[in-house]
Parts: C-alpha cells; structure tokens; sequence
C-alpha cells in the first residue's frame, strides 16, 4: 500500500516506522526542514518538505495513487484540510485525521473524513477501563458497521441480580457475548444464565442502544 | 591510494566522458573494478517499478556511450540501470553494498537562482559516503563568467 | 441581518464597522483581545474573546440566529474549518471565507463554500492597472 502522512513529529515518526517495517510504500510531508532532515537521516529518503494542505504539493507526491492518508500534525484544522483536499481533489479512498480536541471527532465525522483519531479520547477510555466502577467500558467500535462492543459491571445494588437472561428485555440491535463472573471461568450466556453480583457482561450493542443496554443490565 | 572498487554514477551529462576516463586511468595501475551505474529517478506521483520508455532508452543510450569511451581508455567496465526514488541515497547504498572504495562523481557548471550550485547529489555523496570520493568538475565557459 | 465575523484584522474590523454603520447587528470574535483596538469607536455591535472553531464561543456569539457567517482569520484552514462548521452543524443561510492560497480557494469553492483569495484578485487588479 503507498501510504501518506502529513506531520513529521514525534507521531507521524513513529508511524512511519512502523508502517514501513510492515513493509508498505510510506511518505511523510512536513513543513519544519530540520524535521525533515532527522527523518531522512534516520528512516531513509521517507520525507518531503512541503505543505501537505497544499494541492501542488500533493500532486508532485503522487496523492491521486495513494491508499491512504493520515494527517497527524498538531492542528485540527490543518489535519481536516489535508484530509478534504486529498479525498476530494485526489480521490484518496480513506482519509485518517489526528482530532486534537475530542469535540472535533464529531465535525470531522460530519465533514466527511473517514477515520478520526483523538489521543484525548483514548486516553479517557483507558482511564475509564482502570476505574472498577465505571459502568460501561468501550471495547471497540466497528465504525462502518456502527457496532460496538462494550462491557457493563453489575454492581451490588443491581435489581438483575438473581434474575436470568430471558427476564431481561435487552434494547435493539444489542446481544451479550459473554459473562465474565467474579473469580469463575466466562462462560457464554443463554437464556437461563442467572446474573450474579460483580459479573463482567460483555455485549455488542450500537451506540444509540448503549445506554439503554447499560440501564436493562443493571436494572435502573 | 589503492582502489579496487570504482563506482561511477553517470546522468549523460558533459562530465559523463571525463569521469569515466579518469576512473579508467585510476583503475588500471591496480587492476580495479569499475562500474558505472546510471540511476533512473523515478517522481512520487508513479510507483517506484513504474517502466518509462524514455528514461530507459536514455539510461541506455549513455551507458553505451560510457562503454565506448572506456574502450577508448583500454578498460572494460562495468554498467547497470538501476531506479530509486532518490539519487544521492542509492548511490551511497550500492557504495555500501558493494564495499567500493571509491566513488567517482563528475559534476557540471550550474548555477540556480543566479548562485553556483553543486546540486543535492553530490553534496549527499560527499557527506554519507562510507568511502573516498573523488568529485571531478567540469570546466566549462559559463565558469569562467 | 445578524453577522457574526471571526477575525479582527484589518479587514475583519473594517467590515465590521461598515455593516455595523447600515445598521446590521454584527458580532466579531478574536482569540486576542487586541485586535479590538482596529474597531472603530462608534462600533455598537459585540466584542467576544473566543476561538471560533469552538462550538460553545460559536453558540455565545450567537451563531444559531445568524444570518451570515464571515472567516476572516490569518489561517486559511482555520477561515475553511469554522466555515464549514458555520455551514454544516449550524446551517448558517449565507458562510463566506477569505483563503489566501488560490489553489485551495478553488477546491472549497466546488465543495460548495463561498471563498475568496484575496491573492488571486489582487493579482489580477494589479494586472488590469498595469495593463490598461
């Protein structure tokens, strides 16, 4: 895959060297030519200098052949420029940006850009997964299909407790995977499986059920 | 100075000739390797194994020439194609791969933006060679302006 | 009609006041409060301190009943993203953005925001002086 970045710091460094020792075609645009010269040395002739909000500049790199294009600098509004102009000018197939503020992920969304990546966003849903408490924990997200799979603790005053599956009347679009109980092996739920205090549930829901999903599980 | 290997990077350029006789001269009294490689650089906006015609007809057209000179000189000498992105970093890479212990680079009076100019090719060689280099300048007219 | 402008350069304030003397309800947003300096001092409409790629200074500045919406910021793709933003989540009637660069000023065009580089019809002004 010929894959192109835009930002050469610390992130797009590091994705670039991981993208190339995956063997794929990897080249970083960046503005800054000291940046540029620390890639070249380190990682091989991997970088132009240039504006990659640029249409000239994206032309010369061969954007129109590109597979992807992540834009990783450390502006949201020249990371979803980047994205507009290759996906719109060159066609590019899928446009990844790096959202500095998470309320951004929502515009970027609406604005056409395929995938967005908020550190900010990551950070906070491995905090939340440390936090026993919290709960609903966000596993994973299958954006096109506009799944999720999310785990919900039953705490001890859940009205659930005690009661099987089938009593439960889950939201649409959302089924549990699987019961992680307290210190005994997960097993697969049917619809006699009897929710204990503690149990970890793990359910592919969607995001408008969650909360609904969330409420049926603990009996609020 | 003992040289066995000789690397000649060659653009069909007006130094193209007295490079290569300069390295042919350098490479007898030791028996030395040479080989001229010419570098097809290919742009970003088409694959790295794109075929263009021309570029391979023209890569060709000055290796042959390089081989007639040589056999002016006496020499045989080796001759490849090869194509990269850049031309600096894969001369540097065959020096490399190839343990040569001399580059040889003819360059051409230029000027850029109204200043004399050595290119970006050379100057790479010179700095990231794991080798000596021997860079030969081409006296030409405009160089005495 | 009710404008909401970001940027308060020179042109950003020189409209301001122009619109603000037809007597259109205008607010101008800046990240600094300097730049307010350029208003004139019969300016009536609203100041704001705020980023205008932010939802909430959006809001506060009124951009739900806005008539029109104005990017006149020194960066092009910050001009580009709040337009877009004025236009998309806020359904502004009218978004209008000033982008430097011709090049981009073409693409936003096709992709339906009003844009104008101010380097493209300066260069042709200075062209038709010249030539004439």
């Amino acid at each position: 895959m010929y894959i192109i970045i835009v930002g050469g710091g610390r992130l797009g460094y590091y994705l670039t060297k991981a993208l190339l020792d995956e063997g794929h075609e990897v080249l970083i645009v960046e503005k800054n030519p000291t940046f540029c010269q620390i890639i070249n040395d380190e990682l091989g002739s991997v970088c132009v200098r240039g504006d990659g909000c640029e249409a000239a500049t994206l032309a010369d790199i061969g954007t129109a052949r590109a597979d992807m294009f992540i834009a990783v600098t450390g502006d949201d509004e020249d990371n979803l420029v980047a994205c507009q102009v290759a996906k719109h000018k060159f066609n590019v197939p899928r446009t990844t940006a790096r959202v500095r503020n998470p309320q951004n992920e929502t515009i970027f969304k609406k604005l056409g850009i395929d995938v967005t990546v908020s550190s900010t966003n990551i950070i906070l849903e491995s905090i939340k997964e440390e936090v026993p408490t919290h709960p609903l924990t966000h596993l994973l997200t299958i954006r096109d299909q506009g799944l999720e799979i999310v785990e919900v603790k039953i705490p001890p005053d859940a009205t659930t407790i005690g009661k099987p599956v089938k009593e439960l009347s889950l939201p649409p679009g959302s089924r549990l995977a699987l019961i992680i109980p307290k210190e005994r092996k997960p097993r697969l739920p049917t619809s006699d499986t009897i929710l204990r205090d503690g149990d970890r549930v793990i359910a592919v829901t969607t995001p408008e059920s969650e909360e609904a999903l969330r409420a049926v599980l603990r009996g609020a | 100075m003992e040289f066995h290997k000789i690397l000649v990077p060659v653009i069909g350029s007006q130094a193209d000739e007295e490079t290569i006789k300069l390295a042919c001269r350098l490479a007898r009294q030791d028996k030395s390797e040479v080989r001229a490689i010419y570098i097809i650089t290919m742009t970003r906006d088409l694959p790295l194994d794109a075929e263009s015609e021309a570029e391979i007809q023209k890569a060709e057209d000055t290796l042959n020439h390089i081989e007639t000179v040589a056999e002016q000189e006496n020499y045989r000498i080796d001759t490849d194609v090869l194509q990269a992105r850049e031309a600096g970093p894969t001369i540097v890479d065959e020096a490399v791969e190839r343990e040569v212990d001399l580059i040889l680079i003819g360059v051409v009076y230029k000027r850029r933006f109204g200043e004399f100019s050595l290119g970006e090719v050379a100057p790479y060689v010179l700095k990231n060679a794991p080798c000596r280099v021997i860079l030969y300048h081409q006296y030409s007219d405009e160089s005495a302006v | 009609m009710k404008v909401v402008i970001m940027g308060c350069g020179r042109v950003g304030a020189q409209l301001a006041g122009l619109l603000d003397t037809d007597g259109h309800s205008v607010t101008i947003l800046d990240t600094d409060a300097y730049s307010f300096r350029r208003l004139p001092s019969t300016f009536s409409g609203t100041a704001l301190v705020g980023n205008g790629l932010n939802e909430e200074v959006l809001k506060k500045a009124g951009i739900e009943e806005a008539d029109a919406f104005v990017a006149l910021t020194q960066g092009d793709n910050r001009n580009v993203m709040a337009s877009q933003i004025a236009k998309h989540i806020f359904n502004v009637p009218r978004v209008v953005c000033r982008i430097y660069d011709p090049l981009r000023q073409e693409l936003y065009s096709t992709l339906g925001v009003e844009a104008f580089s101010p380097t493209t019809i300066f260069a042709q002004m200075l062209r038709e002086k010249l030539e004439s």
